[in-house]
């Protein structure tokens, strides 16, 4: 479960805070995301939650930790991030990179043994790169490499998973595939929170959607509340209807052309 | 990695140190030359191989084991394949307190080493305080351009420095600042090697850091790494190791170039595995580099930097090939 | 002329720190004794109370012409040597510059209408020469370097010989500046002569340079007589020390010239000759350049009979552990020499010759004493 708590932050010489007093929280057993424009701080909750930077104000939990004064190792058993971008500097293995899953569960001379390897493989199974395991992770695509990525992050164990903008790089069948395992997971008792543009996508799997607008939450709630064009439009500034989709029954949000 | 790769890598080191043990002006054989190691035999042997030849293999172990490490350390924790120790300042700070000591005309054999060891503290710690001032944390990037401007504000104080001394000075510093190992004895080299194996070992114990910093800030910080205080705290380890072996040895560039590049070449690539195996071949290098420096030119010996600096140059070439 | 032995007369420690006795009249019994091949006799403080007043501008000039009478006899039944003059054989010369010109070392030709009295030497051994030929009234500026004799700190410092601060040396006001001929040198002497002074620009690297030195100062400063004088003594004094004791083996020697890195010379240098005459045998003269630089265990392999040193270097070496490596360190045969007297190839090298024999000869002789003793 994560908790966010009137936070603030604000970056180093930025005229305004990225985050000014957002709270909300993600429930466990379901897909949490949070949405909204360019600025308004979605990255910034990531941030937050990793420690990459301090909360001038209020707090963030994920379960027991609060994030301030976390053991962070601790805290990476718990929680695993798969962020928006990721380059190793030297290309390593795809089976040793989701094996760096693992050291949060070693101390500095402990040393991966079978019982990570198979964590390790059962991971990657799950997030569909186990045929990607001996490729070298500057030799896969976009999609692949997102795929190992997410195979490192389940390699973590933890049951609090965060991702930001999980979509990007992966085709119709793999962002399908992967939004299904993160409902999967979300099922089997994890915490799932996604940041995320794609508001469509995220109407279908997510179960509360929290949306920010300069830091701040402007609407939480279920897709069926947060999905409207009253709602949304002020905070995108830009001209929308909402419909609902007549295959599946989910919300769908159209961008009209401005006039 | 594979035993066999491990054995081989240490058959190198050992070829090398025989090597420096066995080759020089006076001839003496290999048997001889182990049995002088024990003490026995020849006295004027034991003395050449004992206090000549030992030391300066010892010495430049142990500035190409420190400076390999320190370079494996660096590439991952900053992300950059081009990262070396003496970019960080280390060099030019370690070369302005060595020019003082000449300058201000300290003889005490300590004074040099303290100097240059105090010199490249101080660089570090001004590296660290402008990244500090700059960005507010350990930013790698910050860090090296820190080191890069602390590097030139050295060399330019090395200028004034020199300008105005006498001959005998300049000499002293710039045969100083070229790198050598003759001047190695076993008073400073124990007082190093403790120094460096220290070093060596915290470096090791924060190996896993250094791979998860690797990968990048944000991923790093996901699986539990606080990325500034990590960052700062190899920073601080590889140039105090650095620093060690300047120290000692004086300037000896690209060793922390090329060791890392040259390990993983071998298939390396874990930073516990990549640090002890860039200690090996790093000591291996320079050892090998001092028999060359000592015997092409004989009796007189090139600087060692000049000799690191030869072997480096052509494998970077290869390197960009490759790469393009 | 009278022709006997010098008798009487005190010490006369001059520039030149010989041990010998000087009758208190110097001028004919002082040439006499240049006629005489086998005297250790150093010339210039006798001359110099002589020959001051004669290098005086202007007024003593018929006390002059009297002098050089007395100078040419005593210099016709000296042994004549054109190898230093590169002037006229007339040995009347008078005291005024040759007609023929004088190039340096640097290719400049040396034009001075009238003796130059106005000197800066930026040279230790060109300041000490001049010292020695009696024309240091005329020396109104001398390097930071110059150190001997010790009259020589009450001229003024005018800074660098290498790269010399040409506006300081021009503020005195000279007319002639003489400098060593080191490539750093030649913008400074470029610089001179465009500001209208005359250069005298020489190599002082090895001994025979001295004596192109001596002819040149005596042409620059109206000197010749004396500066061949001068020359004569110091060749004399060289020959007395290699003829002495020719016979034994030579000893070989290692010069420990500077501790790091270690530098030592070579052929290139004029020790290395120093070394050659005074008997004995440079372990690293097959090296070509003055200064190489060398490593301990070629030094322990080359394996020198004994080890020369100045006092500070002596010192560290035999505390130093890595230098018991070296035999003649293990056997204490590391000897103390006196760099100032030849610390460059000037007017004293014959005195630094005859001390570096006597250092070689007591080391043979604790070599000989060791062997004789350690032998069954």
């Amino acid at each position: 479960m994560i908790t966010i708590a009137n936070a603030v932050v604000r970056y180093r010489g930025a005229p305004v805070n990225a985050l000014d007093g957002a709270s909300f929280e993600a429930q466990p057993g379901c897909i949490t995301a949070v949405v909204g424009p360019n600025g308004s701080g979605k990255s910034t909750v990531v941030r937050a939650l990793i420690g990459q930077v301090a909360l001038a104000a209020g707090s963030a939990r994920v379960g027991a930790f609060d994030v301030a004064t976390a053991d962070r190792r601790a805290m990476a058993r718990t929680l695993a991030v798969v962020t928006q971008r990721e380059e190793p500097t030297f290309p390593l293995a795809a089976r040793e990179y989701v094996m760096l899953g693992r050291y949060p569960h070693h101390g500095a001379w402990s040393a991966l043994g079978p019982a990570d390897t198979a964590v390790a493989e059962a991971a990657a199974a799950r997030a569909g790169a186990a045929e990607l395991m001996d490729r070298r992770t500057d030799e896969l695509s976009g999609g692949e490499w997102q795929r190992v990525r997410l195979a490192r992050a389940l390699a973590q164990g933890g049951e609090v998973l965060v991702l930001d903008e999980p979509g990007t790089f992966l085709d119709v069948a793999h962002e399908m595939a992967a939004f299904g395992l993160l409902e999967e997971l979300a099922r089997e008792g994890r915490t799932i929170l996604l940041v995320s543009h794609q508001l469509n996508l995220v109407a279908r799997f997510a179960a509360h959607i929290v949306l920010l607008h300069r830091g701040r939450v402007a609407a939480a709630g279920a897709p069926a509340d947060v999905m409207r064009g009253d709602v949304l439009e002020p905070v995108y500034e830009w001209p929308l209807v909402v419909a609902r989709d007549p295959a599946v029954g989910a919300p769908v949000l159209i961008p009209l052309k401005r006039r | 990695m594979t035993n066999a790769r491990w054995w081989l890598l240490l058959a190198v080191l050992a070829v090398a140190c025989v090597a420096g043990l066995a080759i020089g002006p006076v001839p003496i054989g290999v048997v001889d030359v182990l049995r002088a190691l024990t003490g026995s035999g020849d006295a004027q042997a034991v003395a050449i191989v004992r206090d000549l030849r030992l030391t300066r293999v010892c010495l430049a172990a142990i500035t190409g084991a420190g400076l390999g490490m320190s370079g494996a350390a660096l590439q991952g924790t900053l992300r950059n394949a081009l990262a070396e120790p003496y970019l960080l300042g280390v060099s030019g700070g370690a070369a302005v307190g060595a020019v003082l000591a000449v300058v201000a005309g300290l003889t005490a054999a300590v004074a040099l080493p303290v100097a240059a060891f105090s010199g490249a503290a101080a660089a570090v710690a001004l590296v660290l305080v402008i990244a500090r001032v700059a960005s507010g944390r350990a930013d790698p990037r910050v860090l090296l351009m820190a080191g890069v401007v602390v590097g030139a504000f050295a060399n330019a104080a090395i200028m004034v420095l020199l300008a105005g001394a006498g001959e005998g000075t300049v000499r002293n510093a710039l045969w100083w600042m070229m790198g050598s190992v003759a001047g190695a004895e076993w008073a400073t080299i124990r007082w190093l090697a403790l120094y460096a194996i220290a070093a060596g070992i915290l470096l090791v114990a924060v190996a896993r850091d250094i791979d998860l910093l690797a990968l990048g800030e944000d991923a790093a910080a996901g699986l539990g790494v606080r990325v500034s205080n990590a960052t700062r705290r190899v920073f601080l380890l590889s140039a105090l190791l650095a620093a060690v072996t300047v120290a000692g040895a004086g300037l000896v560039g690209f060793v922390g170039l090329v060791v890392p590049a040259l390990a993983r070449a071998f298939g390396i690539r874990r930073a516990r595995e990549l640090l002890v195996a860039s200690a090996v071949l790093g000591a291996a290098l320079v050892v090998g580099a001092d028999v060359v420096a000592r015997t092409v030119r004989a009796p007189a010996e090139l600087p060692l930097g000049a000799v690191t600096a030869l072997i480096g140059v052509p494998f970077f070439l290869v390197r960009l090939r490759r790469a393009a | 002329m009278p022709r006997g032995r010098p008798r009487g007369g005190g010490r006369i420690a001059g520039a030149l720190g010989v041990q010998g006795s000087f009758p208190g009249r110097s001028e004919p019994v002082v040439f006499s004794a240049t006629c005489r091949r086998n005297r250790r006799v150093a010339l210039a403080p006798a001359l110099a109370p002589a020959l001051a007043p004669a290098l005086a501008p202007a007024p003593a000039r018929a006390r002059a012409l009297v002098l050089s009478l007395v100078l040419s006899l005593a210099a016709c039944a000296a042994p004549r040597d054109d190898r230093a003059s590169r002037e006229t054989p007339d040995a009347a010369s008078r005291d005024v510059p040759s007609a023929a010109p004088l190039v340096d070392d640097f290719g400049d030709t040396l034009r001075l209408a009238r003796p130059a009295e106005r000197v800066v030497s930026l040279n230790p051994v060109t300041t000490e020469a001049l010292f020695a030929m009696g024309a240091d009234a005329r020396l109104i500026g001398r390097s930071r370097w110059d150190a001997s004799p010790p009259e020589v700190r009450r001229i003024p410092d005018l800074g660098d010989g290498i790269q010399p601060n040409v506006e300081a040396v021009l503020a005195a006001r000279p007319d002639l500046v003489v400098l060593y001929a080191a490539e750093a040198n030649r913008t400074a002497a470029a610089a001179f002569r465009r500001a209208g002074v005359q250069t005298l620009s020489m190599r002082t690297d090895r001994i025979a340079d001295l004596a192109r030195v001596l002819h040149a100062l005596g042409i620059a400063v109206g000197g010749s007589a004396a500066a061949r004088v001068v020359a004569d003594s110091v060749r004399r004094s060289l020959d007395a020390v290699g003829a002495r004791g020719a016979g034994q083996p030579p000893l070989s020697v290692f010069w420990y010239a500077w501790p790091s890195p270690i530098i030592t010379i070579g052929a290139g240098s004029y020790l290395d000759e120093l070394i050659t005459r005074a008997g004995a045998r440079n372990v690293f003269g097959d090296l070509a350049q003055p200064s190489p630089q060398v490593t301990l265990e070629s030094v322990a392999a080359r394996n020198p009979d004994l080890i020369l040193a100045g006092p500070v270097s002596s010192a560290r070496l035999r505390a130093d552990p890595r230098w018991r490596a070296v035999r003649a360190v293990r056997e204490g045969r590391v000897f103390v020499f006196d760099t100032s007297l030849v610390g460059r190839p000037g007017v004293r090298l014959g005195e630094g010759a005859r001390s570096l024999r006597a250092l070689i000869d007591s080391a043979a002789h604790a070599l000989r004493a060791s062997t004789t003793r350690s032998a069954p």
